[in-house]
């Protein structure tokens, strides 16, 4: 799904990313933390072709980046801190711009699917600017699933998302192995993404400091791990 | 068309691009009406200049609201992360602001007649018209290029004008000379012709130019 080798990118003179190796299998969903400022972010953006590394290789859902980064494209979701949604428009229409985007064929019967899931049906005529912010983030999840990625990429989701929201993604996320898609969560709350996670990778300055299988484990074991490395 | 729709309906919910730009287009045109045409002078010989002027800072206002949204609501990432070409983009955004444009000129050039000229205007609408659509290929394609490069800096609502301006000299300098050619007078086609050329050119120039550039302004 996601091959990485020496991956850096630089803001200025500050490596963010300093030669991070990164292989995502089929199915598998990776746990990504370490302190602030560590660099988690900016690989996600990487693998969400979002920014363009400086140096190393990249290959997302069987593209090499930055060549085949339009088919790429196709298959990722991107759930980020902000729900990349128009404020000024009702739920239903920034649904049907994104259904729009990526060209899908059911949209209309999708996008009543998706609201119903994430109980915004009832609103879907509504602006955005009248939500909440977990209401506002349980539609970006919406937005995430609509296309049906096969690459769910996930900057600390569960800091926006009211209970529902956090419910339903743990629900996708649990589900997620099963369909063969894979996820990369960006996270502070170790212990309860450790629940629905393969493995955890930490990064610390912009390195790797740690990277082991968490299943089977108890999430607080998880956390104590974490916190030997992270510092 | 997704991209252009997402636009005019935004605009039509928050109607806050195109009525500031007509209202700035008739409040500069008032002002010039109140610095040159106090006295019974016949400004006929400079309704050119007058009126392009007017829309080339019109076209700064309405070209620096062209990726507010985007911006402010924190939007971009959404549209730049699906597989939608740049290019794409650059064109509905160019198709935004020609509308716009078009918009302003539909109040404008018929002010313009009743502000500033003497002579015969209205039966050479028109011919400005057709220079008109041909300027603002020319301002949406530079105006779409130059906000996106503006799009990643900081002082964004400072370069915007001081990259966006210079372009704009040509578009200003063949719409007026297109207009001066019909309006207020026997109409000189030959002239009117020429200039109209000119501006098809330079949104050839343009279009070529953001093809090859854009998806560098997004991705690097």
């Amino acid at each position: 799904m996601v091959t990485a080798r020496g991956l850096v990118h630089a803001y200025g003179e500050r490596r963010a990313v300093d030669g991070v190796d990164l292989a995502l299998a089929p199915g598998e969903r990776l746990a990504l933390a370490g302190p602030n400022g560590a660099g988690k972010s900016t690989l996600l953006r990487l693998v969400a072709t979002l920014l363009r590394a400086q140096s190393g290789s990249l290959e997302v859902l069987g593209e090499e980046i930055p060549g085949g980064t339009r088919i790429a494209r196709r298959g990722i979701g991107y759930l980020a801190h902000d729900p990349l949604v128009y404020l000024d428009l009702t739920a239903r229409q920034n649904l049907e711009l994104y259904g729009d985007l990526y060209g899908i064929d059911d949209r209309d019967r999708r996008i009543d699917d998706l609201l119903e899931r994430v109980g915004l049906l009832g609103r879907a005529e509504d602006t955005v600017r009248t939500f909440s912010r977990g209401m506002a983030q349980r539609l970006a999840l919406a937005r995430m699933l609509l296309h049906r990625p096969r690459l769910l990429l996930l900057d600390e989701p569960h800091a926006s998302l009211d209970a529902r929201g956090a419910t339903l993604l743990d629900d996708e996320l649990a589900t997620a192995t099963a369909d063969g898609r894979s996820a990369i969560i960006v996270t502070h709350e170790v212990e309860r993404v450790a629940r629905v996670a393969d493995r955890l990778m930490v990064l610390r300055a912009g390195r790797v400091v740690l990277d082991e299988p968490t299943a089977g484990l108890d999430p607080m074991a998880v956390r104590r791990r974490y916190e030997e490395v992270a510092g | 068309m997704a991209l252009v729709r997402k636009d005019l309906r935004l605009e039509l919910r928050t109607r806050e691009t195109i009525v500031a730009m007509v209202l700035f287009a008739i409040v500069m045109l008032a002002i010039l009406q109140f610095g040159f045409g106090t006295r019974d002078d016949d400004l006929t010989r400079f309704v050119g200049g007058l009126m392009w002027v007017t829309l080339a800072f019109t076209a700064v206002l309405g070209v620096g609201r062209s990726y507010v949204a985007e911006r402010e609501q924190r939007v971009l990432d959404g549209l730049l992360v699906s597989p939608v070409p740049r290019t794409v983009m650059l064109g509905a955004k160019a198709i935004a602001i020609f509308l716009y444009m078009t918009a302003v000129e539909i109040v404008v050039i018929p002010l313009v007649g009743v502000f500033f000229v003497k002579g015969p205007y209205w039966d050479a609408i028109g011919w400005i018209a057709i220079a008109a659509v041909l300027a603002n290929i020319c301002i949406a394609l530079s105006g779409t290029l130059f906000s996106g490069l503006a799009l990643f800096t900081r002082a964004r609502d400072l370069i915007l004008p001081v990259l966006f301006l210079p372009a704009l000299v040509p578009v200003v300098i063949a719409g007026a000379g297109a207009t001066h050619a019909v309006a207020g007078g026997p109409h000189d086609m030959s002239e009117w012709r020429g200039y109209c050329l000119f501006l098809l050119a330079y949104a050839i120039l343009f279009a070529l130019v953001s093809v090859a550039t854009y998806d560098a302004v997004f991705d690097d």
